[in-house]
């Protein structure tokens, strides 16, 4: 392969390089604030996966514009330890404080200036009783604006964190009062909503549990555990910068290198034979979509980001894409050590081959004495909720309706390397329906929001992105339909996400969903078609947008406007 | 559209309106006049797509087909059974029996694979044994190797 990779730079890397805006005379020159060039060892810009060279034509490109990493000129020595996140039981009426900071992480041995939320990552856990209302004060002391965002939460517009929407970013150095009232159960979470891709990727994100009134809300379990997940991109002993001005990474989002739970690599948990232990899944990723497994534990899953599922289901494995929740029982029946596995079909582009990836995200150690009570049984028993059921009838008059709304997903880019056109344009014979690694990251990463502009075009009035202006009324039952179109210059996949609101996805590909869950993020694969059903109950401006965060800085956002 | 093949013709399904879940079925000389294509469709799962635990794409496969002849017709068979098959045809994976018109039939969650509708003495034999009528590749097995494209051949020589 090497010897054809030299003979494709010597036919192909003089014209590329003409044609690229992007070329510098020396591939050095703009890099020197890169701190991991100096030091990688591949002597590459940005980590290339394992045998796999950087594209010849692309070599000693830099993206356009300048650089970023957080505490520019600080000594991340000289910054607080990141701490990890503690529960904050707060009842209706309780004020907390949170502070995004700088904070001092060591991943892998390497010392970085990162974020916080209250000096932790992730950020407190939120504890809270259903239909309780919390004050949240929140204070900008880091280096970018910043507001935070209450994921999945169908609260007041106004305390909805979506600065352009909803309010003006909060200004280092400034703060924000969030009104938060938790009208529904489940598993939520927060982060920024400004510069995502850099803010969220540093730490800044916090996991909400909504505690039901019901003591059978969930079955029996031994322990619960909070598991947020999320990646790191690192070079050598730097990470990788940020676009100042805007996301790099912009064609596929950045997927890291260094997998990571709760903020740290290698999660460990101890547990004892037959323990049913119930984990509250999250994925704070920017762009990675993973699909987990507990060491062939059984796991049952039981709820997603904003109810029960109608019927708990045994799961191989669980797909979380970007910002979605789930929660899932899982028993260990054998003492032993087991290892968590994120398991996807990785594509070579180099040799057209699937490749199986697997990451350990950390170790279960399972003892040899038994846990107490034993909850075999209640693992065994896979529940209805006939309380979810009866609540969604009251909803299945409208499956059958034709969508009001109709969204095809695309792209458009400009000035992209020539040779990044090139290669992606021989690749479009395939795609897969889910990209779950960057296998090209010099294209993605030399593409910027600058470059790119990822769509939501409503079919109906062709308008794109925050042109487009939805309005329904509140109590209004909106059938929204979305096709992601695979024709696009670069199709993937896209967890699409709505504010304030919750919804059903009600079918995929015209086949109806057997098994459904209040949503706020649905992923839609390539090539799909995913009907959803939007309870319009929520009034107020509302985002909806993709959750990859590079996708949303460049520009893959609305807003429906549910009216009073 | 119709091309001539090994002297015979045969329909030849319009490729350009394959999607990227479409499998277009080309006949044999078994049934020269059979045509059919298949979809793959998500099998049902809580998640936003339908994966094995390694990760592979798990789909439902709905063949269509017409112009099927009687497997009586073609000797001693009594239906015709779709396989999937990797494409070394090394393991076949039965996935059901087919008639003219639209069936869905079993799972499948290989990476790159085959879709083969054989004539058949049994409705569920355990082995392939009888003569290919339609037969297909799935969507991903278009995937390309950029060192293997014509274009990188040619101006590498």
């Amino acid at each position: 392969m090497t010897g054809r990779l030299i003979l494709l730079a010597l036919s192909l890397g003089a014209p590329l390089a003409i044609a690229s805006a992007q070329q510098k005379k020396d591939p050095m020159a703009g890099m020197h604030h890169m701190a991991g060039m100096e030091h990688d060892s591949a002597g590459m810009p940005i980590p290339m996966p394992k045998g796999m060279p950087m594209i010849p034509g692309l070599v000693g490109l830099v993206p356009p514009g300048g650089t970023f990493l957080p505490g520019a000129g600080l000594d991340p020595m000289r910054l607080p330890a990141a701490k990890p996140s503690h529960v904050v039981r707060l009842a209706n009426g309780d004020t907390l404080d949170l502070t995004a900071m700088l904070v001092k992480r060591t991943i892998k041995g390497h010392d970085f200036a990162m974020y916080g939320f209250n000096g932790e990552v992730p950020g407190p856990l939120i504890r809270v009783p259903q239909n309780a209302t919390i004050i949240v004060r929140f204070h900008n002391r880091i280096d970018l604006p910043s507001a935070v965002h209450w994921h999945g939460v169908r609260l007041d517009n106004r305390s909805d964190g979506a600065p352009g929407v909803t309010q003006e970013p909060v200004a280092p150095g400034g703060s924000f009062v969030y009104s938060v009232h938790f009208p529904d159960a489940g598993l939520y979470w927060y982060h920024p909503h400004v510069r995502e891709d850099i803010e969220q990727a540093m730490g800044l994100f916090g996991n909400m549990i909504v505690d039901s009134p019901l003591a059978d809300y969930y079955a029996s379990a031994n322990s619960e555990h909070v598991m947020m997940l999320d990646d790191l991109l690192i070079n050598g002993d730097t990470l990788v910068r940020f676009g100042a001005d805007g996301p790099d990474f912009a064609l596929m989002g950045r997927v890291g290198n260094v997998l990571l739970v709760n903020g740290e690599p290698g999660y460990t948990l101890h547990v004892r034979k037959g323990e049913v232990a119930r984990f509250y899944l999250t994925n704070a990723a920017s762009s990675r979509t993973y699909n987990l497994s507990f060491g062939g534990a059984s796991m049952k899953v039981v709820a997603s980001d904003q109810s029960r599922f109608e019927r708990e289901e045994l799961v191989p494995s669980i797909v979380l894409a970007p910002a979605e929740r789930y929660v899932v029982d899982v028993r260990f029946a054998r003492p032993g050590r087991f290892a968590i596995v994120n398991a996807v079909q990785a594509i070579n582009h180099y040799k057209g081959e699937f490749e199986v990836e697997l990451d350990t995200l950390g170790f279960v150690t399972v003892d040899a004495a038994p846990a107490k009570p034993d909850y075999r049984r209640a693992f065994a028993t896979l529940r209805a909720n006939s309380a979810v059921t009866s609540e969604i009838d009251r909803y299945r008059k409208y499956f059958d309706k034709p969508p009001d709304k109709q969204l095809t997903l695309t792209v458009q880019t400009t000035g992209l390397p020539l040779a990044t056109v090139q290669f992606m344009t021989i690749d479009t014979a395939y795609y897969a329906p889910v990209e779950w690694i960057d296998g090209m990251p010099d294209m993605n990463w030399l593409s910027t929001s600058k470059q790119v502009r990822w769509i939501l075009r409503d079919d109906a009035t062709g308008k794109e992105n925050m042109d487009i202006d939805w309005h329904v009324a509140r109590g209004s039952v909106v059938k929204l339909r979305i096709f992601n179109d695979p024709r696009s210059f670069h199709p993937m996949q896209h967890p699409i996400h709505l504010h304030g609101q919750r919804m059903l996805v009600i079918a995929r590909d015209g086949i109806p969903t057997r098994n459904l869950v209040w949503k706020d993020t649905a992923l839609i694969p390539v090539g799909s078609t995913v009907d959803l059903l939007i309870d319009a109950s929520n009034p107020g401006d509302w985002m909806l947008h993709c959750h990859i965060a590079e996708h949303l800085g460049s520009g893959m956002m609305a807003v429906l406007h549910v009216d009073r | 559209m119709r091309v001539r093949h090994l002297g015979m013709a045969f329909a030849v399904p319009l490729l350009v309106a394959a999607g990227p879940y479409d499998i277009p079925l080309f006949s044999t000389p078994k049934a020269p006049a059979a045509s059919g294509s298949a979809r793959l469709v998500f099998a049902q799962s809580p998640f936003g797509i339908a994966v094995t635990a390694d990760g592979r794409a798990q789909y439902d496969v709905q063949v269509t087909a017409a112009d099927l002849p009687a497997p009586s017709s073609l000797g001693k068979f009594k239906a015709y059974v779709a396989w999937a098959t990797t494409p070394d045809l090394q393991r076949w994976d039965r996935l059901g029996t087919i008639t003219n018109g639209t069936t869905t039939v079993g799972h499948v969650s290989l990476n790159k694979f085959l879709l083969v509708v054989t004539a058949e003495s049994d409705s569920a034999p355990s082995a392939h044994a009888g003569p290919t009528v339609l037969h297909g590749t799935s969507p991903s097995g278009w995937l390309q190797s950029f060192l293997n494209h014509p274009m990188f051949r040619g101006i590498t020589g």
